[in-house]
């Protein structure tokens, strides 16, 4: 009697977060390195503060910046940026409830804060192409699928981190940020669609488009540097 | 129990390898499909080894360390902000209101010039 539930429920029915209410992740995966302290947020000084916040928040520094590097896509304004989300995390972590995801904290007010303040400045680049579900991907049946490395994945790994990172550059931004924040920082679907500020189900259709793109750019590049032979993969 | 077409459990496929479905119930009905279905399974590898290759190379790639102009930049910034915000220092914006009249009696004006409205607005520093 359960046959039904999968095809009546579509993916992007999953738990969808409202977008608009304030960030309240899980408790602290252990991985992301929160804190489990309990803090008084109405008795703490200021001063207590600005310590708890240099304790916990400028750890993920490095981590925050080369997401700001895939964001802006150059050092100048990737500095500025993470410069700009410590000084507005700062300010608003009174706001943080402690016990939560900080890292995700902290990346909600990185992703906020490019998306409101320095993708205004850019040439938006285009907007990737409909976001409608497209989960099938075509001929699945002609990769392998024992156990052992198939050629193409070893050219894969064959390629300069320049060109990994190039690619992730060239593929759409919605794409590049929902791929990087899964597949490098490892966050939930919940978790990205309350860093980003969309439902669940859009950023399974984006991680899957965007992964599917960075593949077969990839793919294009080690074609071209000869460690792929033949046509279209 | 029907068993759910391979066009619905390809659906599902992504976030069953991502781990991503909260719902036992339809992981459930996917892990059966995927136990008879040999063009799913196949097709769910193929998935998880896309995803296995991308993690990989990105994470190898991506690993940058703020130059350590950032980090006195930042370290410089919380400094400033916490001292603002020790002294009490708020922003505020005053907008005061004045009412004028203006008597003029056999070519003799009187103006009277008071306030009327004074609004204090804090703003926390941005």
């Amino acid at each position: 009697m359960v046959s039904k539930k999968a095809a009546d429920k579509k993916p992007e029915n999953l738990p969808v977060e409202d977008a608009a209410h304030p960030l309240e992740l899980e408790a602290s995966d252990p991985k992301s390195g929160g804190e489990l302290v309990r803090v008084d947020r109405e008795k703490e000084s200021a001063a207590e503060r600005t310590k708890r916040f240099e304790r916990d928040a400028l750890q993920y520094m490095n981590q925050l910046y080369a997401a700001a590097l895939r964001y802006t896509r150059n050092p100048d304004d990737a500095q500025d940026l993470v410069q700009d989300t410590y000084a507005k995390a700062y300010t608003s972590f009174h706001q943080f409830e402690p016990g939560t995801n900080l890292k995700a904290w902290l990346y909600r007010v990185l992703t906020t804060t490019f998306i409101n303040t320095y993708r205004k400045d850019q040439r938006r680049p285009q907007r990737a192409d409909s976001e409608i579900e497209d989960w099938q991907l075509a001929d699945a049946a002609s990769h392998t699928s024992d156990q052992g490395k198939s050629a193409e994945e070893v050219a894969l790994e064959n390629l300069p981190d320049s060109d990994i990172k190039r690619a992730l550059h060239e593929i759409p931004e919605e794409f590049r940020i929902a791929v990087y924040l899964a597949d490098v920082e490892g966050f939930s679907y919940k978790e990205i669609a309350e860093i980003v500020g969309v439902p669940a189900g859009t950023v399974m259709s984006r991680l899957h488009r965007g992964r599917k793109q960075l593949r077969d750019k990839l793919t294009e590049y080690a074609r071209e540097l000869g460690y792929v032979k033949g046509g279209k993969p | 129990m029907t068993p759910i077409s391979c066009e619905v459990c390809q659906e599902w496929l992504v976030p069953f390898f991502d781990n991503q479905i909260e719902d036992s119930a339809v992981f459930n009905e996917i892990a059966f499909h995927l136990q008879d279905c040999a063009d799913c399974r196949a097709q769910l590898e193929f998935e998880r080894r896309t995803v296995e290759v991308i993690r990989a190379l990105l994470t190898r790639s991506c690993c940058e360390t703020a130059p350590t102009n950032l980090q006195e930049r930042v370290a410089h910034q919380l400094h400033l902000l916490q001292l603002q915000q020790l002294a009490g220092f708020t922003q505020t914006e005053i907008i005061r209101q004045y009412r004028r009249t203006e008597i003029t009696i056999d070519g003799e004006t009187q103006i009277e010039i008071e306030t009327s409205h004074e609004i204090r607005r804090d703003f926390p520093l941005a």
